[in-house]
């Protein structure tokens, strides 16, 4: 490796670093509903959980629009950037979830701001997200990073399903669902999701984009009205 | 946009953190200071509601939209500490919309002495602790005991029924904190409350005038 490419290397491993502040730990995606429903029990529901999520929706859809953010960056193409905003934001059905992605998204944006000055996508968007003229949802703030530190769109898609898969497999561990080893053998297992997901979607246009998990939306959206929890969603 | 000056409140469960928050509220309020409240909690939304009925609800001494419970994952110190994001994404959201605050009061769940506030989070931070826990508490230590802004130490109506010695208390925290400021006191019955409220205004407010005096002048 040159030095050009381990710097991006470093990139891959700072942005997808559990140390690096988004606040998604705080998320579990509807798990803790389930959990709390007794209707999930354990590692082989947890990987059905993560499957279907990026199956049916984070694939789909926050890929999509991860994939298209990351294209038009590249090619200094704002508006198309702030499109895929607008789409990755419809997309968003739960209050909870959209909000959760957008405050994500807008800490983000800060974060990498605060280091990377030179990148003339990163400072529009930083600057409109400061007017409240962009949504800043998660993936296309997520591709507006990984672009600003010359990370590789591909590369990119999978350190944001990888986080997704640490994510759920952390507040499965906390909810006491799993133990660490199990941990890890969830996200083992969940590899050739990934790149499949990977390989699907990177190059699909924002009007083939689409998610349905109704299920999914219906479990999220009860997480949502939960008097007692412990996370955003 | 308008920075509102933030205070943080850790300390154990049970120490008296939102008790705190319910009797400094209204002593505030009475000044003409206007206070938003965030409540980062382990398991629920249960302190918020509570201070949400309690000051905005029943008293009317905030509007109801300004009590927010923040679920942090079962990770409130990481909320406040290492990865502060989704508190300082609900706080600029309230300093957009609601410039005519005075202050913003965060609180943090948990059970750790180690407790800090990030310093972008919190302009100034208050750990409290109980006699309860002995009093070999404030020479235990720890990093919220010791750099906070200002110790707290709650129940003290409770320390005779407990074997605690206030004066070692005291000795221990003076040693601990090298002079800087604590305070004793018993949310039930208000006894140096109004200390702390003292403390805020003049160390966090700096002895400003209320914004809401200053537009009815205006």
């Amino acid at each position: 490796m040159n030095i050009d490419e381990i710097e991006q290397e470093l990139g891959v491993m700072q942005l997808s670093d559990s140390f690096f502040p988004t606040g998604i730990f705080a998320t579990s995606n509807g798990l803790e509903f389930l959990f709390k429903e007794k209707k999930i029990q354990g590692m082989t529901d947890v990987v059905e959980i993560i499957k279907i999520n990026i199956l049916q929706q984070i694939g789909p859809s926050d890929c999509v629009a991860l994939a298209n953010a990351f294209d038009s960056a590249c090619k200094n193409d704002f508006d198309k950037v702030i499109e895929a905003d607008n789409i990755g934001f419809a997309t968003k059905s739960i209050k909870e979830i959209r909000n959760a992605s957008t405050r994500s998204g807008i800490q983000l944006i800060k974060c990498v701001s605060e280091f990377v000055k030179d990148d003339k996508i990163l400072n529009q968007y930083k600057e409109d997200v400061i007017k409240n003229k962009v949504y800043g949802v998660f993936p296309v703030a997520f591709a507006i990073c990984c672009n600003a530190l010359k990370i590789k769109k591909e590369k990119s898609m999978m350190m944001m399903l990888y986080g997704f898969t640490v994510g759920v497999v952390g507040a499965a561990l906390r909810l006491g669902l799993i133990q660490h080893f199990e941990g890890q053998k969830i996200i083992h297992s969940v590899k050739p999701i990934i790149s499949q997901t990977i390989k699907e979607y990177s190059n699909k246009s924002l009007f083939e984009m689409w998610q349905f998990a109704p299920q999914v939306d219906i479990i999220q959206m009860s997480h949502e009205k939960m008097d007692s929890k412990m996370f955003i969603t | 946009m308008t920075h509102i000056p933030r205070i943080g409140i850790g300390g154990p469960v049970g120490s008296g953190k939102s008790m705190l928050i319910e009797r400094l509220v209204p002593m505030l309020a009475e000044k003409g200071y206007s206070v938003s409240i965030i409540s980062n909690d382990v398991i629920s939304k249960e302190d918020a509601d509570r201070i949400r009925d309690n000051l905005a609800t029943k008293r009317g001494l905030l509007p109801e939209n300004l009590v927010i419970g923040l679920a942090t994952g079962g990770c409130p110190h990481t909320a406040i500490r290492e990865d502060p994001s989704m508190n300082l994404a609900v706080i600029e959201e309230i300093e957009s919309k609601h410039t005519e605050l005075d202050l913003i009061i965060i609180e943090s769940g948990g059970d750790n002495i180690t407790t800090t506030f990030s310093p972008i989070l919190a302009d100034y931070s208050m750990y409290i602790i109980d006699v309860a826990g002995g009093d070999k508490y404030p020479r235990k230590g720890g990093l919220g005991i010791e750099s906070c802004d200002l110790l707290v130490i709650n129940k003290i109506d409770l320390a005779m029924m407990v074997g605690a010695d206030l004066d070692i208390m005291r000795t221990d925290a003076k040693k601990i904190r090298n002079e800087k400021p604590f305070e004793f006191i018993n949310c039930k019955t208000d006894e140096g409350v109004m200390k702390i409220a003292e403390h805020i205004i003049r160390d966090v407010l700096l002895d400003s005038v209320p914004k809401s005096a200053i537009a009815q002048k205006v």
